[in-house]
């Protein structure tokens, strides 16, 4: 068995004295669930893991009627993401998506938070968040910002967020009429995900997993060049699970299906 | 007891304890047979930290036998030939079990989710989901006999 490194453990359920701890060489984690195989990998490798999943600040999923959102603390498990009644009433896509993440022992331990910060292109919460136009909450010791999903993460494995930083909560509107959420999956990563909300007027695109982060474009309803514009202009990825070129195959026969529109 | 940081459920259980009922082999979360389950939610004990489980309640499939009774889902493993060489069992088992627990009257598209993240590379997987539906009824029907 790979034996990891000496690692140090902060814990504690205030969130204060976590953001106090993180830094260079203090990361952050909460399930654990890539990071412990990275770091039995040596692709990390932190000094002190400082725990999250015991914080109760990172841990509530609530609503606000008057704006029309839900705000779900990053250390919330995919299972109670999928299982919680107010997700499943307000954003049903997204509690179907996180009922399909990996597997039953990662939907157990695995976090929204997780999922995000590690920013792996193959993942459908990213995809799906920015396509209901969530945002992210990230403090540190000393402050706090607001970022779009595509603000936090901008590359692969790759956010925005500094050494000090941890995401706190991702608020999300809720679901639009119109939504859903598509994903083309062989192992147990998605290959390709692509989540729509279409109306009378508009198509809104988003398209994960494939591409370096996920790719959101506003057309207006119809407008089939856009889409093929969009489509062709893509940058799929190339790995075990195919080339580009059937990728780009594969997406458009779901958009032609879903669209009833040539891409 | 005490353990280091870097300590893996699996190590602990296996190396320590001398539980070897939890095998590892992917140690990516991939296969499954290293399913134990925390607080009964079903983990990867070959990517969880033991010191995670600090305050909470662990079972693995040691602890599913009650003396010389096995679990009815460890019959009904049995009665449907869910095995061969058996490496995988104790992780299938292990996550039948922790369906059973959560949704006693799954459908076959809940057993097949639940199943999904455990691989077995003998029996061709119709066996093992036959066990876990005969667990099911079984239990199903334990139950209402404790009812009436
Ligand atoms: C076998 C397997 C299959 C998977 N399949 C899918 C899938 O189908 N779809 C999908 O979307 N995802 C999938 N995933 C990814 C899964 O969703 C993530 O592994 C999980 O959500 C990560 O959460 P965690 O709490 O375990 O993260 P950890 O491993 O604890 O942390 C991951 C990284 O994020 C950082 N981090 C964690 N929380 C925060 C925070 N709040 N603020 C700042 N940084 C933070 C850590 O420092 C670390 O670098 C899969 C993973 C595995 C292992
Ligand atoms: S050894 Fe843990 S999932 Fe394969
Ligand atoms: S019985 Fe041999 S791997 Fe499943």
């Amino acid at each position: 068995m790979a034996v990891l490194p000496e690692l140090g453990l902060v814990r504690s359920s205030d969130l204060d004295e976590v953001l106090a701890a993180v830094g260079h060489d203090y990361a952050p984690y909460a399930g654990g669930t890539e990071l412990v195989p990275a770091t039995g990998l040596g692709l990390r490798r932190p000094a002190v893991i400082v725990d999250l999943k015991r914080v109760d600040a990172l841990k509530g999923i609530e609503v606000d009627a008057g704006a029309g959102s839900v705000t779900i603390g990053a250390a919330v498990t995919h299972r109670r993401l999928s299982d919680h009644p107010v997700v499943r009433e307000h954003l049903p896509t997204l509690a179907a998506a996180a009922s399909h993440v990996g597997n039953a022992r990662v939907r157990s331990t695995g976090t929204v938070g997780g999922n995000l910060c590690f920013a792996e292109p193959r993942s459908d919460l990213g995809c799906v968040l920015l396509a209901l136009g969530a945002t992210a909450d990230v403090r540190s010791a000393t402050g706090a910002r607001t970022l779009g999903i595509d603000e936090l993460i901008v590359g692969a494995f790759e956010t925005s967020l500094a050494e000090d930083e941890i995401l706190t909560t991702v608020t999300v509107p809720f679901e639009p009429a119109g939504m859903s959420y598509w994903k083309l999956q062989s192992y147990e990563r998605p290959t390709l995900g692509v989540a729509l909300v279409v109306s009378d007027s508009q198509w809104e695109v988003t398209v994960g997993a494939a591409t370096e982060r996920p790719t959101r474009i506003v057309l207006a309803a119809g407008d089939t060049a856009g889409l093929a514009d969009f489509v062709g202009g893509l940058e799929l990825s190339d790995d075990m699970t195919g080339p580009p070129d059937y990728k780009r195959s594969v997406l458009r026969a779901h958009l032609q299906r879903a669209l009833g529109a040539a891409a | 007891m005490l353990v280091p940081v870097r300590l893996t459920v699996a190590e602990l259980l296996r190396d320590r304890l001398g539980l070897t009922g939890t095998k590892v082999s992917c140690e990516m979360q991939v296969c499954g047979v290293c399913t134990v389950l925390v607080d009964g939610d079903p983990v990867s004990s070959c990517a969880t930290l033991a010191c995670d489980l600090d305050g909470t309640e662990v079972l693995t499939v040691e602890g599913l036998a009650r003396g010389r009774d096995l679990h009815p889902v460890q019959e009904a493993f049995m009665d449907a030939n869910a095995l061969q060489c058996g490496f995988c069992t104790p992780g299938f088992i292990m996550m039948a079990v922790a369906l059973l627990d959560a949704h006693p009257d799954a459908d076959q598209a809940e057993v097949r989710e639940w199943m999904d993240g455990n691989l077995c590379r003998c029996t061709g997987y119709d066996p093992i989901e036959t066990a876990v539906t005969v667990a099911a009824s079984r239990l199903a029907a334990a139950t209402a006999e404790d009812g009436q």
